[in-house]
């Protein structure tokens, strides 16, 4: 199977890899696999809580070079967006943009469960951080 | 041949009522295949996952010898065409059912339960954590080898991966014991006669385990091809 030049473009450029600090509260963190091939991705991305514009997106994937680009332009598509506009993104455009063969859609998808998995992760640190000052304040 | 189902259906050739097996019980010519007739229906078994591996292994050869396009030489094209089909099919067959592990994936895709983004449940996120821990480690190992300056170092990965292959093992082997465990209870549920519903629950269980049987396999071969390599 011929890989199509975009995706050999993000394999052997991947943009956007390497690992953002987990603990920061404004950063979330998304890892997810995929069960048909036993491949994982993580991906994460800073968030401006002002502004809610995705600032900054990392990745590393253990993957098929569909995965990789998928991921890959997953981070690149995120950055300058915000949140509502990143959760809207669907595999299918990505799978539209790499040109992926049907075998290769499950790597598309692990793309978007992995932006979503880190903004859930994301909107879970504002509400716990948000509850903490009340907390507090009923001391 | 029995358990073939869909009744009411007659033999192409001499009409006489048909309730299913690969040949006519009359004329004894092939017939074509039931519509949903599934790898276990085709050998006239249950859908049970406990199976006499010998047993299948009679059943598959006699089939086929009496499937086999040279029996069909002089017959007619419809006949022809059907021994071909149905020997390939055979084969599929015999490969799904022969693995157990093949066989529970069988069963499942059969059901639609292994269909993609079906079922989507993601693995639990330990074993995920594990997964990419462990890939770091052997991207850790590629990278020392390839610089190969600090041998001390390079040993010290390659032992930890040494015993990190051996807790997958192990875990490769109590992942299997699980399905194990589910498959007898579903045999047990088919006996029981259970509903849609628990067969469902049942399903579901093994897709869970197939699933990190797959993270965890593919791990095992990753693990071990960097280890050959080093
Ligand atoms: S083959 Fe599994 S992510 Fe591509
Ligand atoms: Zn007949």
């Amino acid at each position: 199977m011929a890989y199509s030049d975009k995706v050999v473009d993000h394999y052997n450029n991947p943009r956007n890899v390497g690992s953002l600090d987990k603990n920061d509260p404004n950063v979330g963190t998304g890892l997810v696999g995929a069960p048909e091939c036993g491949d994982v991705m993580k991906l994460q991305m800073k968030v401006n809580p002002q502004t809610q514009v995705i600032e900054e997106a990392k990745f590393k994937t253990f993957g098929c070079g569909s995965a990789i680009a998928s991921s890959s332009l997953a981070t690149e598509w995120v950055k300058g967006k915000t949140v509502e506009e990143a959760l809207a993104i669907k595999n299918t455009e990505i799978v539209k943009e790499l040109s992926l063969p049907p075998v290769k859609i499950h790597c598309s998808v692990l793309a978007e469960d992995a932006i979503k998995a880190a903004l859930n992760d994301w909107k879970k640190k504002q509400a716990s951080a948000a509850e903490q000052p009340a907390a507090a304040a009923q001391q | 041949m029995t358990a073939i189902t869909k009744k009411g259906t007659v033999c192409w050739r001499c009409h006489a009522p048909h309730s299913g097996g690969h040949f006519c019980a009359a004329c004894g010519k092939i017939q074509p295949l039931a519509r949903g007739t599934d790898y276990f229906a085709f050998f006239g078994l249950p859908q049970k996952l406990w199976l006499d591996c010998a047993e299948l292994e009679k059943l598959f050869h006699q089939l086929s010898w009496k499937l086999h396009p040279d029996n069909f030489v002089r017959a007619g094209e419809y006949e022809r065409e059907l021994s071909l089909e149905r020997s390939s099919q055979l084969n599929d067959a015999y490969r799904a059912l022969r693995d157990p592990v093949a066989r529970v994936e069988y069963l499942l895709a059969h059901a639609g339960m292994r269909k993609e983004g079906a079922a989507k449940q993601q693995a639990p996120p330990e074993l995920l954590e594990e997964v990419f821990e462990l890939n770091e480690s052997l991207d850790e190992l590629r990278t020392a080898r390839a610089s190969s300056t600090d041998d001390s170092h390079l040993a010290s990965l390659k032992q930890h991966l040494e015993a990190e292959e051996r807790k997958l093992e192990t875990k490769l082997r109590e992942v299997d014991e699980e399905l194990k465990r589910i498959a007898t209870e579903w045999d047990a549920a088919f006996d029981a006669g259970a509903d849609q519903s628990q067969r469902k629950a049942l399903m579901s269980r093994m897709n869970d385990v197939l699933n990190r049987r797959s993270y965890i396999r593919n791990l095992v071969a990753n693990v071990q091809k960097e280890l050959a390599e080093a």
